[in-house]
């Protein structure tokens, strides 16, 4: 199958995305992150670096970095915008003989076109890096207001690259199909789009054959540098208060800042509070100085709202403009870094009063969407289903509620998680809870609360015929196996004698879902106090077993152990028991441990003991029991 | 009576034929998912050792801005505390800590002295003196881990 690429071609930063293994997914470069500066430099050794490599040197070769030329491609020269933007640049350019714009880097002149190209290049070699083959078909973004040669320069810069470039698509179109919007019904959709420096707004009509661009709007200049230049002031101007020394004029201070107010940004973004430490910012005659402040989202949150009530405003503006109502909107999407921002999310679901899509990650969604694009027209073309959507004869369930057994205490002991892919096995090995016990029961129990009462039972069989034997030492191996058709079949062997039982239970596993959906309602609720019941019963077990093994070990001892020691593990036993079926869980889990400390005490002095007469004799104890046991008939 | 007979074997043939190209496209299809998932459990393999490295990558990402703040701490050590034996010791933490995380896998970069590649240093400026393009000094030095650069260093390069 042909490898595909989606590539949203930034002004700043480039991104792609490709399907592996039928999901679509964002693709690191060669330098490991998925963002690729569009940023392209001849070096001084006269070498050509593009990337972060040319962003790393850019400041020893100013005249010969080249950035944001996608703001020049196919536009004219003479355009009173163009013309804004080239007065902001450290590089050299001119007109071309046609009208349009031409960028110095070195000795030689370059279209932006070319230019575009050389970074979809890198996109292309990292791409070939990380799928393992030459990729030709692409689907490339531009902005909803790119014209026509606008769009036709963005298709010559994907050919020079060396792509098939199957077609160029606007930005929010791309995030409107990674959502899959628009496939079966017309949906209006509008695509809030927050970038690092720029704010984009756009209001889509999407349907099955069509996708209509009904306004966009927007700022050029407004986003997420923005909010990390609020922090940066903040902490410049309180620096300056307490200490009366203005970090503006230190570069190095400024540059640990402008990282530290960055990584405040996107802690406020999922903690409440962030602490800003930058120790030996700077120093005066008093020697080092330090700097440490504490930002609540609270606070970050007022420093910036204007910020996002300017991106609301121009929301409005842009619904205006063709007279739609906010309430006409069907779906909103998140775009751009800046959307994670929380406050920026709540403004945008306090205004539409409603939750915005933002499941995919903003950062990559439009070149994901670009990818499924990609993908589609790649499929269609060589006759075939695209991948990540192809119907096959194999459809395969997974279990909608936990299979599982009852087990000493009423404990719900799971065999096969929920959401296992069926078919499948599991099976466990159990052994007996009293001596001699001649059979055990097995009911098979569907839920996922921690007590067997709690949860459903589908079926209960006894296996019967097990040799007498002490407690622990059987072991009765419980398989639970379900077909294809969710037919369960859960067997019960005895592992010295050979017999089996076992029971088929059919049908039961596709309860309705309503039924499902309340089984699994019932166990959130109850998790915590189940969890509490369910270690409470494993205490008293072990405290019983322990009880068990001790007396056991007291009487197969005989007068090998001291009287004291031997009376000391009594008195415990005496003291366990008395607790034991109380509801201290706390003071049972002590007394056990008192227990156990004492009996390896006789354990290890009767070890010492056998060590010098002879040869020790290879004990089954009851360390090799199973880790369960099945609970007594 | 014969005719119906034969017809019938015809049929059951034809049947027969079908199941055989039913079972042939399963047996295949059973084959390949069998190989997808042993493929499947190769890539999960080298997916967990990525994820090692990444769970790595993270950790030193915390810890490194921690040495910095160290080696600031120690050029702003004056010459007269410098004997302090409280201050030797906290030289021999950063010590400590420079050499745990080298057993851990983390590289230093070098710079200074070196010609200026941007594959592995961040210029933060151009300074007047010395050879041009090579490094005069570092502002904060740079990682390696695992082939990868983890953080270029940032130093100044002459012109």
């Amino acid at each position: 199958m042909t490898k595909v690429l989606g590539i949203d071609l930034g002004t700043a930063i480039t991104k792609s995305a490709s399907i592996i293994n039928g999901e679509p997914k964002a693709l690191e470069n060669r330098e490991g992150s998925i963002l690729t500066p569009s940023i392209i430099a001849q070096t001084k050794g006269g070498e050509r670096v593009v990337g972060i490599l040319a962003q790393r040197q850019a400041i020893t070769n100013p005249k010969n970095t080249i950035s944001a030329v996608k703001r020049f491609i196919g536009r004219r020269f003479s355009d009173s915008e163009v013309q804004k933007e080239l007065k902001l640049l450290p590089y050299e350019t001119r007109e071309k003989s046609d009208g349009g714009v031409e960028v110095k880097m070195g000795d030689k002149w370059y279209n932006p076109i070319e230019i575009s190209s050389m970074i979809l290049q890198k996109i292309k070699a990292d791409a070939k890096d990380k799928l393992g083959e030459e990729v030709k078909n692409v689907v490339i973004t531009c902005p909803a207001n790119f014209d026509d040669s606008q769009r036709k320069a963005t298709i010559a810069a994907g050919e020079i690259a060396g792509f098939k470039v199957l077609r160029v698509i606007n930005e929010p179109t791309a995030a409107a199909l990674a959502y899959g919007f628009g496939k079966k019904d017309a949906q209006k959709i509008l695509v809030y789009d927050f970038g690092g420096g720029t704010f984009d707004v756009t209001i889509l009509d999407v349907s099955p054959d069509v996708v209509e661009v009904l306004a966009t709007g927007g700022e050029s200049h407004l986003g997420g540098n923005d909010f990390d230049q609020r922090i940066i002031d903040w902490i410049l101007a309180e620096f300056k208060k307490e200490q009366g020394i203005d970090l503006v004029k230190d570069a190095l201070a400024l540059q640990r800042l402008k990282e530290a107010a960055e990584k405040a940004k996107t802690e406020l973004s999922s903690a409440m509070e962030t602490n800003i430490n930058l120790p030996f910012i700077t120093s005066d005659a008093d020697g080092p100085k330090h700097l440490e402040y504490k930002l609540s989202r609270a606070q970050f949150d007022s420093m910036t709202n204007d910020l996002i009530i300017r991106s609301i405003d121009r929301v409005k503006k842009t619904l205006e403009e063709i007279k739609m109502n906010k309430s006409e909107i069907n779906e909103v999407i998140l775009v751009g870094g800046t959307t994670l921002i929380p406050a920026a999310r709540d403004a945008v679901k306090n205004f539409f009063g409603q939750e915005p899509n933002k499941s995919i990650n903003p950062e990559e969604v439009v070149a994901i969407g670009a990818a499924i694009e990609a993908e589609i027209l790649t499929a269609k073309e060589e006759g075939r289903t695209p991948e990540g959507d192809i119907k096959s004869v194999l459809l395969l369930d997974v279990l909608p509620l936990s299979l599982g057994i009852e087990t000493l205490g009423g404990v719900s002991t799971p065999m096969i998680a929920k959401n296992t892919t069926i078919p499948t096995t599991g099976s466990q090995v159990f052994s007996t809870a009293v001596d001699n016990q001649p059979s055990v029961e097995i009911n098979v129990l569907q839920g996922e609360r921690s007590m067997a009462s709690d949860n459903r039972s589908l079926g209960k069989f006894i296996l019967n015929g097990i040799p007498p034997a002490p407690r622990g030492i059987p072991q009765v191996e419980v398989k639970f196996d379900i077909d294809a058709n969710g037919v369960l079949t859960v067997t019960a062997i005895d592992k010295a004698s050979n017999k089996s039982q076992s029971i088929k239970v059919e049908g039961s596993i596709g309860i309705s879902k309503e039924d499902i959906e309340k089984m699994r309602k019932d166990a959130e609720i109850h998790a915590a106090e189940d969890q509490k019941k369910k270690e409470s019963i494993e205490v008293k077990n072990i405290a019983d077993n322990l009880i068990y093994q001790s007396e056991k070990t007291i009487k197969d001892a005989g007068d090998k152990v001291s009287a004291e020691a031997k009376k000391e593990v009594e008195d415990k036993i005496t003291e366990l028991k008395k607790v034991k079926d109380g509801d201290n869980i706390e003071e049972i889990k002590g007394k056990t441990e008192e227990l156990s400390q004492a009996i390896q005490k006789v354990g290890a002095a009767m070890y010492q003991a056998q060590q010098q007469p002879q040869e020790p004799k290879k004990e089954e104890g009851p360390e090799n029991a199973p880790e369960a046991e099945t609970e007594k008939e | 009576m014969k005719e119906e007979k034969t017809k019938t074997i015809e049929e059951i043939e034809k049947m027969l034929e079908e199941m055989e190209q039913k079972k042939e496209e399963y047996f295949l299809g059973w084959q390949r998912e069998k190989a997808d998932f042993l493929n499947y459990k190769k890539q999960e393999f080298e997916r967990l050792k990525g994820t090692l490295c990444i769970a790595k990558e993270s950790v030193f990402e915390e810890i490194i801005p921690v040495l910095d703040s160290f080696r600031l701490a120690e050029k702003a050590i004056s010459e007269e505390d410098k004997n302090n034996k409280s201050v030797i010791g906290l030289l021999m933490i950063k010590k400590q800590l420079e050499n745990a995380l080298k057993a851990l896998g983390l590289e230093e970069i070098e710079s200074i002295g070196k010609s200026f590649n941007p594959s592995l240093h961040e210029a933060v400026e151009e300074v007047e003196g010395g050879e041009t393009g090579l490094i005069i000094e570092e502002v904060e030095k740079g990682y390696n881990y695992n082939g990868k650069v983890l953080r270029p260093s940032k130093v100044k390069v002459g012109k």
